[in-house]
This record gives C-alpha cells, structure tokens and sequence, in this order.
C-alpha cells in the first residue's frame, strides 16, 4: 500500500493539480500584500497514498524563521496571531496551503509519537467545519481552491495521526529520516517469522483462528509501536527504523487476514 | 494573468452551467425523487419546510402520463382511479431504469411493469413506451424523469415566488457515476442545476447532525460524539449508513446499498398470488394490462395492510375468469420475501464492519423510507443491533428530503443566527473505482468508503515482452470480476518503450476533487528514469455514453488480453 517511490507520485499528482497551482500563482502576483512566496503554492498538496511527503528537514526550520515574518490573510489583511494560519479568525476565509506547518501543529499538538488519538476526531471535524469545501460554495473559486487543499490536507493528516504505523513513519521524516517501505528484507529471524505468520494465515480453517492470530497481530504491534516510542524519544533512529520495519510486516498480516475474514 | 476570452464547458459537463455563484445565492432546493414517491423541501429563513401541491399534498407520485399531445406528471395531474396509472399510458419507477442496459436485472425484472419496457439483451438502454391511443410511444426514463421534474420546478416556483435554478437531489448509494451522469442530464433537461447528489441516507444522516446539534445548544444531550446506524428503504432501493455526528459536523463511516426494495416485495408478492403472472402479462395487450394493473393495486393494498394487521385477504377479479382469492399471513409474506429481508441484513452487517463500527457503540438506529413501515425490516434492524427501539425524532417519509433541503441551505451558503445551519457532510466513496487487470480482474484503486475528495494511485505493469500499448479500462463497483462492476470509461496508453514483461511501471491515478468529479490519470516509468517516459494521460470520467454494455464485449473482442496490465506485486 506504501510507496517509496516518491518522486513518481509527486510528478503525477503535480500534473493533476496543475489548475489550483496556476491560480495561486496568479493570485500571488496580482496581490502584493502577500507574503507567501509562490513556492509554497507549487509545493501544493502531494501526501496521498497515505504517503506522508512533506518538503523535510530544512523546511521546518525555515518556518521557524518564518514565525517571526507577521503572516498577513490574502483577504483581510488581518496579521495572524501564532504560526498556525489555515483559516482567518478575522474574516473567515480559508488561507493558502501552507507545507511549513505540520499534521502535529494542524491538530495543536506536541511533536511527539504518543499522542492521545481520541482526541484527533474533534479536532478534525472542528478543521472541516471551517475549510470544508463544501461550505465555501458561494465563495470566490481562488478560495475554494484553498478549501480543496486545506481539507484535503487536514484529512491525510488526520489519517496519518490516526494510525500508529503512519504516524511512526511520518514523525520519522520530520525529523529527516526517510523510510523505505519497499526495501527487502535483510533479517533472516524476521523473515522466517513472518512466513511462518503468513502460512498459519493461510492454513487457518476458520474465523476464530484468524481472530486469534489477529489478537497475537496486535500484540506484537502494540509492542513494536512502544518500542518505536522509546527509540524515537531517544533519538536512536537505527533501532526505531527497526520498529517500523517490524510494525510494517505486522500489519500486513493483519491486512490479508482482514481480506480472508 | 489575462482572464481567458471566452471559456468553454467541459465535454463531459453534464449540465453545462458555469458553476460560479452570484453574491446573493438562492437557496438550493432539496428534492426526493424516490422510485415510487417524490417530495420537495426548503430552507424558509428558520427550518425546513416541505412544499405541497395544489391538492395540499406533500409526497407526490413519481409518474408521468402521456395522454393525447401532453404528458403530465405526478405533481399537478389528478388521478381519477389509481389504475388510471396502471392502464399502460403512465411511465413510473424511472429511478430502476435510469442509466442501466438492457442486460441489467433490474432492467428485466421491470418487464412486468404496466408500460413497456423492452429489451434486446445486447447491453444497449432498454427500449421504454407508454401506451397513448393504442399507439406505444417511445420514450427514455431521462426524459420522463425531466417532465416529472419540471412539473416539481413549477409547483416550487409558483409557492416560493421566485425561479428556482440550483438543487440537492438525493440519490441511492448503489448509483454509479455513470448513473449520476444521467440523473444530471435529466436535470439539465429540466432547466436545473443540480448543486449536488446525496446519497439518501446520508441526507437523513445530515439531518441527524442538526437535531443533535439542537439538543446540545438546548442542553438535552452532551455534546460527544454520536453514531448513528441509518437504514433507508424505498420502492427501489436499501440503502446503509453509518455517521458518526458531533458538533454538527456527520462524517460518513461507511455506506452500503443495493437494488432491493419495496417493488421487489410488490413483485415477489404478485408472483406469489399468481405463479405464472409473468408468462400471462408478457405480451402487453390492452386486457393483460389492465388485469396486471388490477393485481397490482390489489397485492400493494394486502402488503400496506399487512404492516399492521397479521393476516390480510385478498379478493380480486382480474377479467378473462382470472379471480385471486386468498387469505396471506404475515409469515407467509415474510417467507415470501426471505431473500430481500436476507439482503437487508447482510447490508447493515457489511456497512457496520466496513464502519469498523461495534454494534454497543451504535447510539440511534434510524430507519426511514416507506419500508420501514414493515414490521420485519423493524425487526431485524433493531435484532442486529442488540436494541428495542428504533429513533423517533424522524418522519420515515420525510427525513431524506429535508436533510437534502438543508444540504441546500448549506450549500448555498446560508447561515442561521441560531446556528442550525453550522452543519457539514464528510462523504465517502460509495463504490470502489479500479481498473481492470489480467483475466479480467478488478483491482480497486480508490476503495470504497474513503473519505472524499481523495487522490490514490496504484503501480501496475505489462503482461508481455515489448508491450507497447495497454488498455486502461476503469470500472466502479465491488465485483472481483469486472464483470459485474460498472464501467465508467477507457483509454490506451501508446508508445510505451520496448522493454521486458513486468519491467515497465505504469502508475495510475485516481482523483476525486471537491465537486466530486473524477480523473484518472496514467504515466509510465521505466527503472532508472526519473520522468515518465511518454506524456501523462488525464481522463475526466465518466466517459462512457449509453449502450456502454457493448462497450466492454467490444474491447474484449477486439483486444482479447493483447493490451493487458497487471499490479506490481509487493515483496514480502
């Protein structure tokens, strides 16, 4: 399901999106006020496929400088209190999509692993609520280009803080480090493990047997995703990699048991 | 940027209105177009209230007569006799034929039907008629879906006192884009814009959100999240939902439908009273008609009946020394239509699975449409979810057009003082879209029940050395054979550069945008290059015109498995 092939995405995706990007051009151009730098529009929008891509390390720091520059709304000019700057608190229009925040800051969160995902749904209806396309009909098409983005974006975030796997991977590239989902499998104890899973799957004469080694599954990935916590939080990058390898074939089992059951 | 001179609509635009509102928006009517009834709803400044014709009713028959030179509809047309509208001249159950071919079940089954309906089994639109003068005049259901609905344009234009453009129509979960794109014509035709389609129970989901919103304001309930089971079934449809609402907002979990409705009951009951009914109506004379009319009217009559009282008897004299005079009990109505209540079942289960949904955590279970009148589907909807009773705050008639009617407000732009307008739909895709593969299998690409708008792409690749060509054919559905999906379009990738089976890469994209069209899009990569290797194709789909049944059986006589693909296999 995972993609490491990045680059192919994003070059379809780029073709596709084409439309809102040339808008937003033209509208950094005829408004001077702005103080958003075209690039930001041309990086628009290609996490899909549950790929969380996002422009990387030197990015984020950029935008560390760029909290101190006053954001100013396209529309109203109103200068935005915090970095944070989706949606206009003054005006109510939805701003341009902005790569430099990340999923955590969209959802007001510490940038760590664990976080308490019982409260992304609110948060997350609360962003539709105010960038849902849907609900800027009558608004002008510039803006409701940004709604298209900004709700898309907040829905790949949403989806991938909600998935402990997902999460893992994209905390990861935040902090620089990239995952290759696709890579082969080098650890010899891992890969008898995972074959042994796989043929009891495919042996299992009924549900309840599936059930049982879905349960085992999720043992495992609980395990593993604590083991990545820990890691990540020490910064040993090596070992939390690991965990994510191991999180990755986990899953997969517990995929094509959910194909058979 | 130089504003272009002059912008043309897009070819496969089916309504070829500019989309563009101006400042002072009207506000969107809602409109139930159901298989056997139709009503229409609007925002009034403060809630939601329904339009009556000129006779003070609120839920129309959806049929149109065709009489001498005019047709008339449902709306304004009175009926002498309800079997005025059995007597061949009136074309009903539009919603089952619209969009579908001749090889379509649901297309055969509506053989049997007072009108004409008839089929060449070729996968081209079935040949509909009604009866005007002992003449059978051809029609197509788009067309009488269009008079029926400008009759609804003039009676909302007459009571709200100004032109009506922009609508939210309900539809059923089951419709494929393809399908969609005949219900907008029949808008267009109309002189409508559709703003947008909602799944039925998604409408009655949306105004679930707003009665919860109002009992928080009103400090009824807490203001946590709420799930929702929502059950719609018709004449023609059954439809599952599962919302989960909270603070106005209704994110879809899930959806499942299907074709099985009140008329298959109606239909099953028939056969049931008169076992060879079929062979006897099938040549469509005058006194056929009029006897199939008769027992029509009658079976529905024992079925509405049976809703509330345990046996019912039926005596009716259908001409030609044909007389039916039976006594039927609700447990043989019930074993009569084992198989659509079976079906009813297995949709509430597979939509609370996919929903990842535990039926303790299910807060209400809504079940609307006349269906819900019948005491079974009662029953086994409340017998699944563990529970005793049903949610009350909603007219089972009702519910879908005035969610679609807040939809429209909403949409509109509309907002309220009070905040009953603060409401917003996440939808999800109904239906998975995929592309055909090798030995004719469908490979989903955009599963169903993902939220909306959505992008997804999948790498795929050649079945044979130094292919150069493949054959992107996409189909929407969930059939693991793309012959039971329902294609939506094609196209071919040329040129591609010689290399071994399997080697080159031909990604294909899916994108649906916020107004729900879809793209697809395809590139090839071959390894070691960073640009693809041809320029990119992006359809805009549906592309497939009527008669797209021959379509497929075309490409497949033509291309047999020459163009295949397959998905690239993930390593272990």
């Amino acid at each position: 399901m995972w993609k490491s092939k990045v680059w192919n995405l994003t070059l379809l995706s780029t073709i596709l999106r084409r439309r809102p990007t040339l808008l937003s051009i033209s509208h950094f151009q005829s408004n001077s006020t702005s103080h958003f730098p075209p690039t930001i529009s041309r990086t628009s929008y290609f996490d899909f496929l549950g790929n969380p891509n996002f422009p990387g390390k030197t990015f984020c720091s950029e935008s560390a400088e760029k909290s101190h520059v006053h954001v100013r709304c396209w529309s109203c000019g109103n200068v935005a209190n915090g970095s944070l700057f989706l949606f206009c608190d003054s005006c109510r229009s939805i701003q341009p999509l902005d790569q430099s925040v990340d999923y955590f800051q969209i959802f007001g969160l510490e940038r760590k692993y664990d976080i308490g995902v019982e409260n992304l749904e609110g948060k997350y209806k609360d962003w539709q609520k105010k960038l849902h396309p849907d609900l800027v009909h009558s608004k002008s098409e510039k803006e409701r280009g940004f709604a298209a983005e900004q709700s898309a974006r907040v829905i790949d975030a949403y989806c991938t803080l909600s998935k402990p796997l997902l999460r893992a991977i994209y905390i990861m590239r935040l902090e620089g480090v990239d995952v290759d989902e696709e890579e082969t499998l080098s650890d010899p104890e891992l890969l008898s493990e995972i074959l042994e899973i796989r043929e009891a799957v495919e042996e299992a004469a009924d549900s309840q047997e599936l059930n049982q080694i879905q349960s085992q599954m999720q043992e495992k990935l609980d395990h593993w995703s604590s083991s990545f916590a820990n890691a990540f939080q020490c910064r040993k990058f090596e070992e939390a990699l690991n965990s994510i390898r191991r999180m990755t074939y986990y899953h997969r089992v517990n995929e094509e048991i959910v194909k058979k059951l | 940027m130089a504003e272009p001179a002059y912008t043309v609509a897009s070819d496969s635009e089916t309504t070829g209105e500019d989309k563009s509102s101006s400042a002072f928006p009207e506000i969107a009517i809602g409109i139930d177009v159901g298989t056997s009834k139709c009503s229409v709803a609007v925002w009034n400044g403060s809630e939601v209230e329904l339009l009556k014709n000129t006779r003070n009713q609120k839920m129309m028959r959806s049929y149109v007569t065709f009489k001498d030179d005019i047709p008339s509809g449902g709306v304004s047309n009175q009926l002498s006799h309800e079997h005025e509208m059995l007597s061949g001249a009136a074309i009903f159950n539009m919603k089952r034929l619209i969009g579908r071919v001749d090889t379509d079940p649901v297309v055969h089954s509506s053989k049997s039907l007072p009108f004409l309906v008839q089929t060449l089994d070729i996968g081209v639109r079935p040949f509909i008629a009604a009866l005007v003068n002992n003449v059978w005049r051809s029609t197509t259901p788009e067309e009488v879906l269009a008079i029926f609905l400008v009759e609804l344009k003039a009676m909302a234009e007459v009571q709200l006192k100004r032109p009506i453009r922009n609508v939210v129509l309900t539809i059923p979960v089951s419709f494929s884009r393809f399908q969609v794109t005949r219900i907008e014509r029949a808008c267009a035709m109309a002189g409508l814009h559709v703003l947008r389609l909602m799944p039925e129970p998604t409408a009655v989901a949306l105004l679930y959100a707003q009665q919860q919103q109002q009992a928080v304001n009103e400090n009824i309930g807490g203001a946590s999240e709420k799930i929702a089971l929502i059950l719609n079934m018709g004449a023609g449809y059954c439809d599952v939902a599962v919302a989960a609402t909270a603070g106005g907002v209704s994110q879809i979990k899930a959806l499942a439908g299907s074709t099985v409705g009140g008329e298959d009951i109606l239909q099953n009951m028939m056969r049931h009273l008169l076992p060879d009914s079929e062979i006897l109506f099938s040549n469509h004379g005058i006194n056929e008609i009029k006897s199939m009319g008769l027992l029509r009217v009658a079976t529905q009559d024992a079925i509405y009946k049976l809703s509330s009282q345990t046996s019912v008897q039926i005596d009716v004299d259908l001409g030609n020394e044909l007389k039916i005079c039976k006594v039927v009990d609700r447990e043989e109505f019930e074993e009569v239509n084992r198989k659509v209540f079976e079906k009813c079942e297995s949709l509430i289960i597979q939509c609370l699975h996919d929903a990842k949904v535990e039926t303790k955590d299910v807060a209400d279970i809504i079940a609307v449409g006349g269906c819900s009148y019948i005491p079974k589907i009662r029953n086994l909807v409340m017998s699944i979810c563990k529970r005793q009773e049903l949610y009350k705050g909603m007219n089972p008639l009702e519910a879908a057009v005035c969610g679609a009617a807040l939809e429209g407000a909403v949409a509109s732009g509309i907002s309220d003082p009070f905040g009953s307008l603060d409401l917003l739909t996440i939808q999800v895709t109904p239906l998975a879209i995929g592309i055909r593969v090798e030995e004719n299998n469908f490979v989903p690409i955009i599963p169903r029940n993902t939220t909306m708008p959505t992008r997804k792409e999948l790498a795929f690749t050649t079945v044979r050395d130094n292919q150069t060509e493949v054959l992107i054919v996409v189909y929407e559905g969930e059939g693991e054979k793309v012959g039971k999906n329902h294609l939506l379009g094609y196209f071919k990738i040329m040129g591609i550069p010689p290399a071994p089976k399997g080697l080159p890469e031909i990604n294909v994209c899916m994108d649906i945008d916020a107004s729900n069209v879809l793209r697809v899009l395809a590139g090839v990569v071959l390894p070691g290059s960073r640009h693809p290797a041809i320029p990119v194709m992006e359809v805009r789909m549906p592309t497939v015109d009527d008669g797209h049944g021959w379509c497929a059986e075309a490409l497949d006589r033509t291309y047999g498995s020459a163009l295949d693909l397959v998905t690239v296999q993930k390593k272990i």
